[in-house]
């Protein structure tokens, strides 16, 4: 579904990701560990198509299409779903125009009918009760004076009506407690299916008891340095991340 | 001001007619403007906005009230009265015209006495020929009064005189809509009076939507007796010159005001609103939230002075503005100042002049919205901010395809 082949990202001058390669297939939960500044968000951002970041190499594949060719809300149409680390603050906009006016751009751009308000209402009440959400939330500005959770648990209810092929997280149990980091997990679990893929980006492995990855990468320098199954988490949760980044294996070669 | 203009404005005074009674004040009216003149650039709260070209250009008192034009825009269903002013009158003597109760005792209380001395006001008392009277006694409360103003006549200059009366705990809901023919040149200069007494409630809605050549310019005093609410939105989105002033008293305690607007100053609109609130008594509160846009070679001016009194304690001011410049070329001016000479209260002010947040759009686009359709998304957001007290009045829908109108194309590649 997603093959990354030595990616090279600088931000101006400064490189940043210095040779990722990376195959997520259709299915699979992959969960990019690492410590801070080690290139995870950045990794995260530029497969949504942030703007500031320049690929200097490299290259990324998505369902047979060039994906860094396209727009940001191309690839959000052809499945791709970033969930924010933090998620914006949208004064004025109500959370369900939002989530109405994305549904209804990635049908257009599929062939399909537009929902209607009421037919968009009915499908989200769902989505809203496997959150734990108040339907009070729609009506809301997006984000705005949201809690930390609640606006988590919103980039996860966008994620469940929008359906996406590919959904990264990036530090989504970031400021969770645990009870929101369970309704969290348990949204992203509900949408697991053989067709879709998850990226996880996070620094702990503690939402990986919650959303088991079947592949685990860690990240250090720009560079993914060591993957794994799952039991790499618990091992970097036992050990920290000293032991994997560039500085440390250079000094450990003789 | 030379000989020309005065000539023309003594002219317009022999043929406003009205209230022979009127006539000794109109005079002196007139008299105090000819001596001033219109403001000039050269007075501080004038320096952004000049009146040259009403100034230079040959104004004539209107020739009199023609039909209601056809298609009127209106709410749909709105449970109130509408009523026409075409050319600054009515069509047919009618119980809500002040020509028609400039005599009475109540209205000859208030009338004049409460517009400041400002020589645009001074114009207004000496040439009005009608506007609106409302007068609600104790305790009672109206249907809600949609009032259109419809100007149709190229070159007319309308001194239109509102004069609103709410007696204790009176409630009222006012809509005025001013509007004209497209690009016809001709000048509204308004004064509007409002007495609350203690309790009374009023909401008053104004759209302005008139001539991309119209001059508009405007007042509006309130006197707010004790535990009196006045709840205003303003609406602007047209004309090529807009200036309004608005004055609130604050004179007993628990008097409370909210004034909130959005202006879309676009093309060559130059928007220049002034607000004024006096909290002259303790646990007065005042509200205010504003949303500018410019665009084109638009220019907006927000000016708004809160002034707590000495012994105003526990008085409440918030001001928040926040604009937006679409263009490289556009301008808005901010002036936000609050001036507190009593302990104990709670004021903030937040101003703000800004572009469209990238990392907003961005967030949008990443959700499958294309950059058009986000910014049109932000756009109408940030407008709908300053439109909260509407969302309980029925009036939402009936703005909104105005406000759709007004706001600035959002092209796919703009940045």
């Amino acid at each position: 579904m997603l093959h990354i082949e030595n990616l090279h990202v600088a931000i101006g001058d400064k490189p940043i990701l210095s040779g990722i390669n990376l195959d997520v297939r259709a299915g699979e939960v992959h969960a990019i560990m690492g410590p801070n500044g080690s290139g995870k968000s950045t990794l995260a951002q530029v497969l949504a198509g942030r703007e500031g970041y320049t690929v200097t190499q490299g290259s990324v594949r998505y369902l047979d299409q060039d994906l860094l060719a396209l727009e940001p809300e191309q690839r959000a149409r052809a499945g791709v779903f970033l969930a924010f680390q933090y998620p914006l603050e949208i004064p004025g906009v109500a959370n369900v125009q939002l989530l109405r006016t994305a549904l209804n751009s990635a049908r257009l751009a599929h062939g399909e009918a537009e929902l209607d308000a009421m037919d968009f209402l009915d499908s989200v009440k769902s989505k809203l009760a496997l959150l734990g959400m108040d339907e009070s939330f729609l009506y809301r500005a997006v984000n705005e004076g949201f809690s930390g959770g609640e606006k988590k648990r919103n980039e996860i209810l966008q994620m469940a009506v929008l359906e996406p092929r590919l959904a990264i997280l990036d530090e989504t149990d970031s400021g969770l407690d645990i009870d929101a980091l369970k309704i969290v997990a348990h949204g992203v679990n509900a949408l697991k299916h053989p067709d879709r893929a998850v990226i996880l980006v996070t620094h702990y492995q503690r939402l990986l008891n919650y959303i088991v990855p079947d592949h685990v990468h860690v990240l250090a320098g720009g560079r993914i340095v060591r993957s794994g199954d799952a039991s790499l988490a618990l091992e970097l949760e036992d050990k920290g991340y000293g032991w994997l980044t560039p500085e440390t294996q250079a000094e450990a070669r003789p | 001001m030379n000989a020309a203009t005065t000539t023309r404005y003594l002219h317009a005074l022999a043929h406003t007619g009205g209230s022979p009674e009127l006539l000794p004040a109109r005079r002196m009216a007139l008299a105090r403007f000819l001596a001033h003149g219109l403001p000039t650039t050269r007075e501080e709260d004038w320096k952004y906005t000049s009146l040259d070209y009403p100034e230079r250009a040959e104004w004539h008192t209107p020739k009199g009230a023609v039909a209601a034009p056809a298609g009127e825009v209106r709410a749909e269903n709105y449970p109130g009265i509408t009523l026409h002013l075409n050319n600054g009158r009515f069509a047919a003597p009618h119980a809500h015209s002040l020509a028609a109760h400039a005599d009475s005792p109540l209205a000859a209380r208030y009338l004049g006495q409460l517009a400041r001395s400002a020589s645009l006001a001074q114009i207004n008392s000496a040439l009005w020929q009608d506007g609106l009277w409302l007068h609600v006694p104790a305790g009672q409360r109206t249907l809600p009064l949609f009032v259109i103003h419809n100007t149709s006549e190229t070159d007319a200059m309308l001194h239109l005189r509102h004069l609103l009366i709410l007696e204790a705990n009176a409630e009222a809901v006012l809509i005025e809509h001013y509007r004209s023919l497209p690009d016809i040149p001709y000048w509204n200069n308004l004064v509007t009076e409002i007495v609350l007494g203690a309790g009374a409630r009023l909401t008053h809605i104004v759209l302005t939507e008139e001539s991309a050549t119209a001059t508009h310019t405007g007042q509006t005093v309130v006197q707010q007796a004790r535990d009196s609410r006045y709840h205003a939105v303003s609406v602007n989105l047209g004309g090529r010159l807009l200036r309004h002033d608005t004055w609130i008293n604050l004179n007993e305690a628990g008097a409370e005001c909210q004034l909130d607007g959005l202006f879309i100053a676009d093309a060559r609109r130059h928007i220049d609103q002034h607000l004024h609130v006096e909290h002259a008594a303790p646990h007065t509160a005042s509200r205010q939230t504003w949303r500018g846009i410019a665009a084109g070679r638009g220019r907006g001016i927000f000016d708004s002075r809160v002034v707590v009194q000495a012994g105003a304690l526990k008085a409440d001011a918030q001001q928040s503005s926040r604009n937006l410049l679409l263009s490289p070329h556009a301008e808005i001016d901010v002036k936000p100042q609050l001036e507190i000479y009593a302990d104990d209260v709670k004021c903030s002010h937040g101003a703000t002049v800004g572009q469209l947040d990238e990392a907003e759009i961005f967030y949008l686009r990443s959700r499958g919205i294309n950059a058009a359709t986000a910014r049109a998304l932000l756009l109408r957001g940030f407008a709908d901010e300053a439109l909260g007290l509407l969302k309980n009045t029925g009036l939402a829908d009936w703005l909104e395809p105005h406000i759709t109108a007004a706001l600035p194309q959002q092209s796919e590649h703009a940045t």
